[in-house]
């Protein structure tokens, strides 16, 4: 089995039916290794107390938006270069072009396919080796 | 920023840019190259190096397009971006030295518009990319039959969640009411949307997705402060909301292989009133059109409207109620009258919530001040006092302090509407599981009436609307029978007449046999003959308990189910019933309450050194009688003559033992008051006038005392008892039967 797919991937959603679809779709690629947060508080605790090779993010969250997580983990010294992927709805343009402005590693939009979502990671995954 | 510093920014991008790989750009490193860019054109424009920023903003803009992936033709783009660096360079180089003039920049800046569609000197549009409808359609299509048939908890956890997330909508939106400038409330209600809409789009609920994504963009407006928080965007959210809900309910109906139910809502127009709402505008979406107005209210069938609709669009410029008359399906009156309606709901009547409490509070206190000025004015010192603008201050503030009372009873009173909406809908249940068709008519609608009293007289009128559709109005194949529509109609109707409400409630049913409530009264003992009795007095027979509970009744006279209850609760209210009724055409129940349980209208009367109120409204005259009018008849005690009728003396100053001014009736003044069973008269020494008191209730220990219904404190600050007709008329009778009565006590 490919060595990539045992990375341990961090799904961030407020909404719970969200994360169960991301993560039935990650299963359909072969990831198994999967842990959420319901929104970014929860996952830079989980980020900074636990190893996590992966961050898939949704933008609209309570407490801690997306690009919030994705700012505090950039500026972070050691979360710094975690492979970040964000999950916008619809191309918003302004969001999108923010997102990668903070270093985002990568964007999705909703709804994705297994295939689509797969691409994406692997595309990331094989920028940072 | 320093020419050196912009110069090093250029070549730092230049280097990077050279040592890609394989020719294309991911998106950190876009990321990366838009931070650079965004700093030059910082620079730029603070060095006022006009091409520069120029370009370096067309830069930006194919960058953004690539990152969005918008861009077709990757190997010219890559080709342009390079060639877009070398420029800069050029640039910024040569403008150290005089400027660059080179055509080789609008050549460039061709090429860039052909790439980006649109000249990037323009201000960024910003906002959504609009992605092409069809093919996204498709692949949604694809996805969803994917995903339902691998996943159904999915589909199960989305309902869940999805309705607890519009329950949430619907706690904060009232929130934001309250608070329109509350960013983190709008955000609350954003973002259940903004889920619902992210899962739905998975599981392929197209509907869902579409009207949350709607929901979702008109907040963002509220979001993005281009839009404020009125109250039309508020009950749009909250229609938005049911409708989900109502959506939600069908997908989890079809899950569980039940019927769907059907969905109510109009899922285009308020697709249609979201958009019109993101412009700002709503009033061509909220008044209600005449039609529709028309079908409501039961005057036209929906065919009709139908037809005439179309002819109207035949020839444009006749209005649809022009229309409706010229075709003689409604009266021109039918027609303005909705037309009011219609106006009174562009009418938009802002308004706030108070606690009721607080309400009563402050009535009851503008209650005491009233009566504290009243008593100030009367005080001797004040009327003593000779000075006229003291004077005129005073008739000043007695003017403000009952203008004030006015406005805090209005504060109270609420349209009869809502009573009749829910009458409307019990009609609409009763009638389809009685199997029989029943029209609704309203009319006073917004006849005001006080709060408290809209609940106590709910119960009695659903008596008196159940008796009609279950007992009036007949069977379709007996209607038919009877030359009638088959379709019977029940009429509701409020209008003010004096202190009080009157609420009629007709049906054009069978109505009531006299011969049978009569035949059934004889037999019952209750009455001896007919003679003496007008109609109204035996229809009034099925108001009595012995006659109403018996099984029979109800084939007697079509009214049976505790039409004494009925009874018990209009008098409890202090209100009044009256029966009209034809047979064979169908029966009208007059009822009549008082507009507030608050105040009441009372005659102030003098028995020696008591003060009594007795409420106008039980009042039938007031006369001083002849000596020969009063007589005493064997077995009936005294009576007074009035207008050819012997009535009943009662003898106030008795009943209550207090020594009068006068004993005999012609030196003394006779109060004739109603009763249930006829009229008698009040023998009391003086009438003092006519005033509004507040009703103060009795406690609960002398709750029950008979005679008296409650206190109020009078103008003078003195206390005068609220008399109860009836509870007198019992006490008389009682004490009618001198030692007997008492020692049978």
């Amino acid at each position: 089995m490919d060595v990539s797919k045992k990375i341990k991937i961090l799904v961030v959603d407020d909404f719970a039916t969200m994360r169960k679809v991301i993560r039935n779709l990650l299963k359909q690629s072969g990831y198994e290794n999967i842990t959420e947060a319901e929104d970014g508080v929860v996952a830079m605790n989980m980020l900074k107390s636990t190893k996590i090779d992966f961050v898939i993010s949704d933008w609209n969250m309570p407490n801690m938006t997306g690009i919030e997580l994705l700012k505090a983990v950039r500026s972070d010294n050691e979360l710094g270069s975690m492979p970040f992927l964000m999950v916008t709805a619809e191309s918003l343009k302004d969001n999108v072009v923010e997102a990668v402005k903070a270093g985002v590693s990568n964007y999705i939009v909703k709804p994705f396919t297994a295939e689509v979502l797969g691409e994406k990671i692997d595309k990331i995954l094989e920028n940072i080796k | 920023m320093s020419h050196d510093q912009l110069m090093n920014l250029i070549d730092s991008i230049a280097s990077d840019f050279l040592f890609l790989e394989d020719q294309d750009v991911d998106i950190p490193t876009a990321g990366k190259f838009l931070n650079q860019l965004d700093a030059i054109i910082r620079g730029a424009e603070a060095l006022k190096i006009e091409h520069l920023s120029c370009v370096a903003r067309g830069l930006s803009r194919l960058l953004e397009k690539k990152i969005l992936d918008e861009v077709k033709d990757t190997e010219t783009a890559f080709a342009t971006f390079e060639k877009g660096i070398t420029i800069m360079q050029e640039i910024d180089r040569s403008s150290g030295k005089g400027g660059y003039q080179g055509a080789d920049i609008s050549g460039f800046m061709e090429s860039l518009v052909c790439l980006i569609g649109a000249a990037p000197v323009l201000e960024a549009q910003g906002g959504m990319v609009e992605t092409s409808a069809a093919p996204d359609n498709e692949s949604n299509v694809e996805l969803e039959n994917k995903v339902e048939i691998q996943d159904e908890s999915l589909l199960r956890d989305f309902i869940v969640e999805g309705l607890e997330y519009i329950n949430e909508i619907e706690v904060n939106i009232l929130n934001l009411e309250q608070d329109p400038g509350n960013k983190d409330c709008v955000n609350s209600i954003f973002r259940p949307f903004h889920s619902i809409k992210g899962v739905a789009s998975f599981l392929n609920l197209e509907n869902i997705r579409a009207l949350a994504h709607d929901l979702e963009s008109l907040l963002d407006k509220v979001r993005n402060n281009e839009l404020s928080v009125t109250a039309q965007v508020i009950d749009i959210i909250l229609d938005g909301a049911d409708a989900l809900k109502a959506m939600i309910g069908r997908v989890r109906d079809r899950m569980e292989g039940r019927a769907e139910a059907t969905l109510e809502i109009d899922l285009p127009a308020l697709e249609q009133r979201i958009r019109f709402a993101q412009q700002g505008k709503y009033e061509q979406s909220e008044p209600k059109k005449i039609g529709a107005i028309l079908v409501e209210d039961g005057l036209i069938s929906e065919d009709a409207l139908e037809a005439s609709l179309e002819l109207t669009k035949k020839a444009p410029d006749i209005k649809i109620g022009e229309a409706l008359i010229a075709e003689g399906k409604v009266t021109p009156r039918q027609v303005s009258q909705a037309l009011r309606k219609q106006m009174s709901q562009v009418v938009d009547v802002t308004s706030i919530r108070v606690d009721t409490r607080k309400l009563d509070d402050l009535i009851d206190m503008i209650g005491e001040l009233v009566i504290t000025q009243s008593m100030v004015r009367q005080s001797p010192i004040v009327l003593s006092n000779m000075d006229r603008k003291f004077f005129r201050d005073i008739s000043q503030l007695s003017s403000i302090t009952s203008e004030l009372q006015r406005t805090s009873t209005s504060l109270r009173m609420i349209p009869i509407k809502q009573t009749f909406q829910r009458m409307s809908r019990l009609v609409r249940d009763l009638s389809r599981s009685a199997g029989k068709s029943v029209n609704v008519v309203t009319e006073g609608e917004d006849t005001e009436i006080d709060r408290n009293m809209v609940e106590e007289i709910y119960n009695p009128l659903v008596h008196l609307i159940r008796n009609a559709v279950d007992h009036g109005i007949e069977a379709p194949e007996e209607r038919t029978k009877a030359g009638k529509g088959e379709t019977g109609t029940i009429q509701m109707k409020a209008y003010h007449k004096g202190g009080n409400i009157l609420i009629e409630i007709s049906d054009d049913g069978k109505g009531l046999s006299k011969e049978k409530i009569l035949n059934k009264a004889i037999n019952n003992g209750t009455v001896a003959s007919a003679a003496g009795l007008s109609d109204q007095d035996i229809y009034r027979f099925i108001l009595l308990p012995g006659l109403s509970t018996a099984e029979k009744i109800t084939d007697v006279s079509g009214r049976g189910v505790g039409m004494d209850v009925v009874k018990q609760a209009v008098d409890k209210l202090r209100g009044k019933i009256e029966i009209n009724s034809r047979y064979g055409f169908g029966t009208t129940f007059v009822t009549s309450f008082p507009l507030t349980l608050a105040i009441i209208d009372g005659m102030i009367v003098r028995v020696g050194r008591e003060k009594y109120i007795v409420p106008t409204t039980a009042i039938r005259r007031l006369l001083r009688p002849n000596k020969e009018y009063y007589n005493t008849v064997i077995g009936r005690g005294e009576v007074i003559n009035v207008m050819g009728k012997l009535l009943p003396l009662v003898r106030l100053h008795d009943l209550f033992d207090i020594e009068p001014d006068c004993r005999n009736p012609w030196e003394a003044t006779i109060v004739v008051v109603d009763g249930e069973n006829g009229a008698k008269c009040l023998l009391v020494d003086e009438i003092l006038g006519q005033e509004e008191v507040v009703i103060k209730g009795l406690s609960e220990s002398l709750r029950h005392v008979k005679g008296v219904s409650g206190g109020a404190i009078l103008g003078d600050g003195n206390i005068g008892l609220i008399l109860d007709p009836e509870g007198l008329f019992e006490l008389s009778e009682l004490q009618g039967f001198g030692g007997n009565g008492e020692k049978k006590n």
